[in-house]
């Protein structure tokens, strides 16, 4: 193709300006590519703060609602009572641990009793959450074994696991006895047998595990649980697995991104912001593709219009400087995807004093074959204009200038 | 025997908003195969806007044009690209070769576009065109390596390029010194009297006329003379290789 020779020849007749040009684009997709890997690798990082220790989808029983009562008998502010003398749980939970363990995409399944109690220690006395699960199942949802900073992770009949901040505002440590004190005022003697830290003040302030063996008499719960929690082998698959349970088992069923929408809101306001920054970025890496070709159109007008003169198309000269744009574009691209990664790499390894890296960034997720087609594509395009008014040139005129 | 070139009223007025300023006016112009004619005239008396029509890169506003025996007045700008490509050659006052490419490569560049590439065939032609003008020894020279001189050969090489039916000349010595103006005008004149290339040269220059065969004058947008002498004769014959279809 002998336009692509004339264009390669234009190009590179003064290297230097060609090497400031690709340089610009490299630098853009260099910092588009950045940025991508940033935004990504927060997003991974909170994401996964969130779905590695605690459930992706919950289930629990339907809310009580107040009813409204309609007909030609019922008053117009007429509410049917709702009934407490029944337990909210999940009678038939067998069944559906058994359907929830039967399915692929379940990583983890674990029936709980979930409750609200009180630790007392002579006249200090704490508010805490409790959760009751099966104690071969303690880390399926949240990996409380791996956190245990003093004591050991066996629950055991009469065992308690607390929160380190906890432990530290009752005075307790591992192997000492604590009163457990339930919502339905059954007191029972407890050993603490592990201290946790799992780094959210939550859950080290207030939250207790027990066994469920031990918490069905405290809680009068003797068959059923409040709840199952899940976790799915994608995250991602949460919403859409959460609307499947709830219509196989009439059961609420709420994904990990419901109970987290600010979290979402965050992620998909970070997003925005990063897809906002890569569009300017490609856009000043386009107008200054657009202008460099125009110069070029420009300082060239006399070449031009002599091969316009001897017949060659306008065709022929708009392809040569579309050419032009496109190897622009794929050069640039291909420098600064590279460049992008060795740079997402670098960081990457980057520490703080903790050990944890200093910047959240994925290189693996940098957007490379998206900005390397947008580039590539958008220098073609930027480079329609000076194409065109290449093509345009009057060869009278431009010959006689 | 046909004319290669057979212009017939020809007229050029341009518009600017309101005025309208005519260039050419019913200009008649003949020229047979072979001859090697100059268009003189002082400045603004049109030549170079005749020169233009002539070559297809201006639309005449009133007449008729015939060259090598096909109408190309109405032509769409895609076929007079195509025209101007194949059946005319142009030599500039500047000759504005292609910097970035060797003096063989702006050569064979009118064959070479339109077909996608340079062939062996064409860069034969080429550098035996080259040999032609006496730059045998600069075929793989780039342009920005020679003499305004060598460009303007490069230039001439280049108008032969495609076998044209008529080349036309704008000024040719005009941006050259006395010697460099002398051999190009020998080499045009040799390939006249040797290929039997037509040959239609606007200059202002008297010496230049001189050397042709013909000398068509305007004055304010028309032919005022259309005889002469000079060294060279018009050629009746084509003496270099015709391309297949051209005869």
């Amino acid at each position: 193709m002998f336009a692509l020779t004339v264009a390669r020849r234009y190009l590179f007749s003064n290297p230097a300006q060609t090497a400031l040009l690709i340089a610009g684009v490299a630098l853009g997709v260099t910092a588009f590519v950045f940025i991508t890997a940033l935004i990504k690798g927060l997003a991974v990082r909170l994401t996964d703060d969130v779905t590695a220790s605690s459930a992706h989808v919950s289930l629990e029983p339907m809310t009580r609602v107040a009813r409204v009562l309609s007909g030609p008998d019922a008053k117009p502010q007429a509410v049917a009572l709702v009934s407490t003398f029944q337990r909210r749980q999940i009678r038939a939970w067998r069944s559906t641990e058994a359907l929830l363990r039967s399915q692929p995409t379940v990583s983890a399944v674990s029936p709980q009793i979930s409750g609200s109690a009180f630790l007392v220690k002579g006249e200090a006395i704490a508010p805490v959450a409790v959760t009751a699960l099966d104690p071969l199942d303690l880390d399926a949802i949240t990996p409380i074994s791996t956190q245990i900073v003093r004591g050991s992770s066996g629950l055991g009949a009469d065992g308690i696991l607390i929160g380190v901040r906890l432990a530290e505002s009752l005075g307790l440590s591992a192997g000492q006895p604590v009163l457990f004190r339930t919502d339905r005022g059954i007191d029972r003697l407890l050993t603490v047998r592990g201290v946790f830290r799992t780094g959210m003040q939550t859950l080290d302030e207030r939250v207790a595990y027990i066994s469920i063996q031990t918490a069905r008499p405290l809680f009068r719960l003797p068959e059923g649980v409040t709840n199952i929690e899940v976790k799915l082998t994608d995250p991602n698959d949460a919403r859409t697995f959460a609307t499947f349970l709830h219509e196989a088992t009439g059961l609420r069923a709420t994904s990990w991104q419901e109970k987290n929408a600010s979290l979402e809101g965050g992620l998909t306001a970070q997003a925005q912001t990063g897809t906002l920054i890569q569009t300017f970025s490609l856009i000043s890496v386009l107008i200054g593709i657009a202008s460099a070709l125009s110069l070029s159109a420009n300082r060239r007008s006399g070449e031009i219009g002599i091969m316009r003169a001897f017949g060659v198309s306008k065709t022929f000269i708009a392809t040569v400087f579309v050419l032009q744009g496109l190897l622009i574009g794929m050069i640039g691209a291909g420098i600064g995807c590279l460049s992008g990664f060795g740079l997402c790499v670098w960081l990457a390894t980057l520490t703080k004093p903790d050990g944890s890296m200093a910047l959240p960034i994925a290189p693996a997720e940098g957007g490379y074959v998206a900005v390397f087609l947008l580039t590539t594509l958008g220098a073609v395009l930027a480079s329609v204009i000076p194409a065109r008014s290449a093509a345009r040139l009057d060869p009278l005129q431009a010959i006689q200038q | 025997m046909t004319t290669v070139l057979e212009a017939r009223g020809i007229g050029m007025t341009f518009r600017n908003g309101d005025e309208q300023t005519q260039v050419l006016q019913d200009v008649d112009l003949t020229l047979d195969p072979g001859e090697l004619a100059a268009l003189t005239g002082a400045s603004g008396s049109g030549k170079s806007t005749l020169l233009s029509i002539v070559g297809l890169l201006l639309r005449p506003t009133a007449g008729t044009l015939t060259i090598a025996g096909e109408r190309v007045e109405a032509l769409s700008d895609a076929q007079r690209d195509l025209f101007r490509n194949q059946r005319l050659g142009f030599i500039f006052q500047f000759h504005h070769l292609l910097p970035d490419f060797t003096a063989t490569e702006n050569v064979a560049f009118p064959a070479a576009a339109p077909t996608g590439g340079i062939s062996p065939a064409m860069r034969q032609r080429a550098r035996d065109l080259l040999g032609r003008v006496g730059l045998g020894d600069r075929m793989d020279f780039p342009a920005t390596r020679l003499s305004g001189g060598q460009k303007q050969r490069v230039a001439i090489a280049r108008a032969l390029m495609n076998h044209p039916d008529l080349v036309l000349a704008d000024e040719p010595t005009g941006s050259l010194d006395r010697v460099a103006a002398g051999q190009v005008l020998d080499l045009m004149a040799e390939m006249n009297r040797e290929d039997g290339t037509t040959f239609l040269i606007c200059t202002h220059d008297e010496q230049v006329a001189a050397r042709c065969a013909r000398r068509i004058s305007l004055k304010d947008g028309q032919v005022e003379a259309g005889a002469g002498g000079g060294l060279a004769g018009p050629m009746r014959r084509r003496a270099g290789p015709v391309p297949p279809g051209r005869q």
